[in-house]
């Protein structure tokens, strides 16, 4: 049976921000739909509403013509409307089977067979009876995706569905899909990917700051054609040139190991690479890896042993994030508004807390607000932070914004090293491009960096050596002219 | 020293009794955490029991209108937590204290006219079984209805959490309630179920106490025990069984430092009052020690406001 599902003039505004703005869609089933848009471009909340999450302050749904009234999940559920969402919205210390029977009303032993006959049909193997924890983010997707097809849906969400995955895990999801499609199921793909909705996707509906910007059919689009579409501007590419090779080692990692305490965290095992004076080095790999343990080890959260790293021919393995500031080592965390930042704190004050000692911000113990706020303006001028105000809480700057103040606090020091954990993010392509320019910039003057990034294309137009880590442990430093993403993707997945 | 077999079991008998509040008042609270609802108002829901139970039970003269309405007044001030916790989205931390302070301040204001009174002989079962065998008999019989509810209901609470579809949808809130709600459960709703359980079993902890175990109405008389119920469900990873032990080693050396008071052992009164606090935190901890199995059965949302987001 042919569905057919119909967005009329849907509206949804929030304090400050239209997320939607007069939306009307349609789809009818046999085809895959992309709804392409950068972040906040509104697509998320579009499908928050068509999965009942959130209600429109205007606009109808319709379904094979009928009204729909989508007041909670529930209400999408009974619809036959399946979503997968971006976060995964699985109960983590409860068993598979317990996740997927929560909301069945079946029987334990008829939801088994079910499930059974799902995963066969569609050549899924999950242990139903282990927590979802210890479960990968590929295998967590397909739980996912079951407790919507034992609903039989008659349409399938998914959002931002790659954003965890690896590239094998990522194509056995689009063979599952187009296999979905096949049977007759309605897919709306949400995704700011080019590439997956070339490669995927029948049409695409590009989004931009909450309306409706385009839709056309794949065949008639091209990448290019896509981006300028979702961005609104003509891009311009950035390329980087290659470093000239210096043998100067600046940072050698010996033989470091950390075993943690916490049973979900990776456990570190036998690191080992240099960087030389004016090199970046890309970490790749799925995220959950390994990636954070081994930047809090880099930056000095976790202490270590003292000889395992060696910066600028001096131990400091043992010495914390303040002390290795003072080596001229500059961090740049993943967690922006936790790690990097305090929300609740003022621009100026959260630039004072990266507080170095030659930077006279406090005279015996008080606090020197004029040279604090002097210097603040200096990053927020040179890095080109889009704000006036210097005593906004910093909560209120957007990602791009928030990201390029902490890379400028940490570079006005013009440290030797910039470590970064992936420091774009979520962020918008003009922010990115931005970032990228300033890491370029930063490998000229002759400064290294170590890239620990989840984006593969970001790796490989930033590196000059590329690792991958997989369980904690690095694979060999390869040279970065002689990687494609197709092999760092292996390398990713942990074969070799 | 011959010690008469049955008095071993009269003291095992008494180490039990003593554990019944503490049985009671944590595994009500360990449904309210394991709802991701932290109610740090146990003390003060016992002791609201405690004078309703008494109260009810002197005014009226029947224990089950007394039972039952100390249940209902745990029900009814836990309400107000709920309501201010679920429905205002106040600090859970914040609310439980004031919660507690609430209880001991009215309770000890309606107690005023109940002190001294003599509380009524309640029922026990199986009293003629008593003798029947040596050791055990004073253990197993003998005893009131709410001690053997209080010794079966960890098993319960442990087989509900486990083995039923609201158990689960219990902990799936407690887990995620982001989740939970996207997936169409009403976290809210569960959550004041949850903490009105929490706030009956309290009421009983406390009915049992001024009913049961010292038949009689003392102003502050629940003396902390709230607080190591609190502590029981914290050491004890939110296990129900584990609860069970920890209460039976905090009864256990109450009992035995007053033994060990009476018979005069050359040991600071302090240390011997503080020591079943210590000891079960102590030895809970080492019970409870792997930490992979904390992660499993910690709430995650333990303490967290939730608000919907539409």
């Amino acid at each position: 049976m042919n569905t057919n599902l119909k967005i009329s003039n849907v509206t949804k505004i929030y304090p400050g921000c239209v997320a939607n703005n007069n939306v009307s869609l349609e789809f009818n089933s046999g085809k895959i739909y992309a709804l392409l848009g950068e972040n906040g471009a509104g697509k998320s909340t579009l499908v928050k509403i068509l999965s009942g999450v959130i209600i429109p302050d205007e606009g109808e749904i319709y379904l094979n013509e009928n009204n729909l009234k989508l007041n909670s999940p529930s209400d999408a559920k009974k619809n036959d409307i399946g979503m997968v969402f971006q976060h995964f919205n699985l109960f983590e210390t409860l068993s598979v089977f317990e996740n997927l029977i929560i909301d069945s009303d079946e029987q334990r032993e008829s939801l088994r067979e079910k499930i059974d006959t799902i995963m066969k049909k569609y050549n899924f193997s999950i242990d139903l009876d282990i927590p979802v924890l210890n479960l990968s983010a590929g295998q967590k997707q397909k739980v996912e995706i079951i407790r919507c097809l034992i609903r039989s849906p008659k349409v399938l969400i998914m959002d931002e569905p790659t954003s965890v995955l690896t590239e094998q895990e990522t194509s056995e999801l689009f063979l599952s899909l187009k296999k979905f499609s096949e049977e007759g199921i309605l897919i709306i793909y949400i995704t700011h990917k080019l590439k997956e909705v070339m490669q995927l996707c029948d049409e695409v509906a590009v989004m931009r700051r909450g309306k409706l910007v385009s839709v056309s059919e794949i065949k008639n689009e091209n990448i290019e054609s896509l981006a300028n579409k979702m961005v609104g501007q003509n891009l311009k590419t950035i390329k980087k040139k290659k470093a000239k090779t210096s043998s100067d080692q600046l940072i050698k990692i010996t033989n470091l190991n950390f075993t943690s305490e916490d049973p979900f965290e990776t456990n570190l095992m036998d690191i080992n690479f240099s960087v030389n004076r004016g090199e970046c080095l890309g970490i790749a790999g799925i995220s959950g890896n390994g990636q954070s343990e081994l930047f809090q080890v880099l930056s000095g959260e976790i202490i270590s042993e003292k000889n395992s790293i060696e910066f600028n021919k001096n131990y400091i393995g043992d010495l914390n994030p303040q002390e290795r500031r003072e080596y001229l080592m500059a961090f740049s965390p993943e967690d922006r508004l936790e790690q990097a930042a305090i929300p609740q704190m003022k621009i100026f004050e959260n630039v004072a807390l990266n507080n170095f000692k030659s930077s006279n911000f406090f005279n015996n113990g008080l606090i020197n607000e004029n040279k604090i706020k002097e210097h603040s303006k200096k990053i927020i001028s040179d890095f080109n932070v889009n704000t006036e105000n210097i005593e906004l809480k910093s909560q209120f700057l957007s990602g791009g914004n928030l990201q390029k103040l902490i890379i400028g606090r940490e570079l006005i020091t013009s440290p030797d090293l910039l470590i970064c954990f992936n420091p774009t993010w979520g962020l918008d392509v003009g922010a990115i491009n931005y970032i990228h320019e300033t890491l370029i910039k930063i490998n000229e003057q002759n400064k290294s960096i170590i890239l620990i990034s989840t984006d593969t294309d970001e790796l490989l137009k930033l590196s000059d050596k590329i690792s991958v880590i997989h369980k904690g442990k690095l694979s060999k430093i390869m040279n970065a002219e002689e990687v494609t993403s197709e092999k760092l993707g292996i390398l990713m997945g942990g074969a070799n | 020293m011959i010690i008469d077999i049955n008095f071993i079991g009269l003291i095992i008998a008494s180490i039990m009794a003593s554990a019944v509040p503490l049985i009671l008042a944590s595994c009500g609270e360990l449904i309210t955490e394991r709802s991701g609802v932290l109610n740090l108002g146990v003390e003060g829901m016992m002791i609201i029991g405690a004078i309703s139970g008494f109260a009810l039970m002197t005014v009226t003269g029947s224990l089950i209108i007394a039972i039952f309405g100390a249940m209902l007044a745990g029900v009814l001030i836990s309400t107000i937590f709920a309501f201010l916790t679920q429905t205002l989205i106040t600090n859970h931390v914040a609310t439980g204290l004031a919660l507690t302070i609430f209880g001991i301040g009215i309770s000890a204001m309606i107690g005023k006219n109940f002190v001294g009174i003599p509380g009524k002989e309640f029922p026990v079962l199986f009293e003629g079984f008593k003798d029947t065998i040596p050791l055990l008999g004073p253990i197993l019989f003998g005893h009131s209805i709410v001690f053997y509810f209080a010794f079966a209901l960890p098993f319960i609470t442990s087989y509900f959490l486990k083995k039923t579809k609201i158990g689960l949808i219990v902990r799936a809130v407690g887990d995620s309630p982001e989740s939970a709600s996207n997936q169409g459960i009403n976290v809210r709703l569960v959550r004041y179920a949850c903490i009105l359980y929490g706030g009956a079993m309290s009421g009983l902890a406390g009915a049992y106490l001024s009913m049961i175990y010292t038949p009689q109405w003392i102003e502050n008389m629940t003396g902390g025990r709230g607080w190591i119920a609190l502590a029981l469900v914290v050491f004890s990873t939110w296990n129900p069984i584990k609860i069970l032990i920890g209460a039976m080693i905090f009864g256990g050396l109450t009992i035995i430092q007053f033994h060990m008071q009476a018979i005069g052992v050359r040991i600071p009164v302090q240390f011997l009052t503080a020591l079943p606090y210590i000891v079960t935190i102590i030895v809970l901890v080492v019970i409870s020690r792997d930490s992979r199995k904390i992660r499993l059965s910690t709430p995650s949302s333990l303490g967290k406001s939730f608000y919907k987001d539409n």
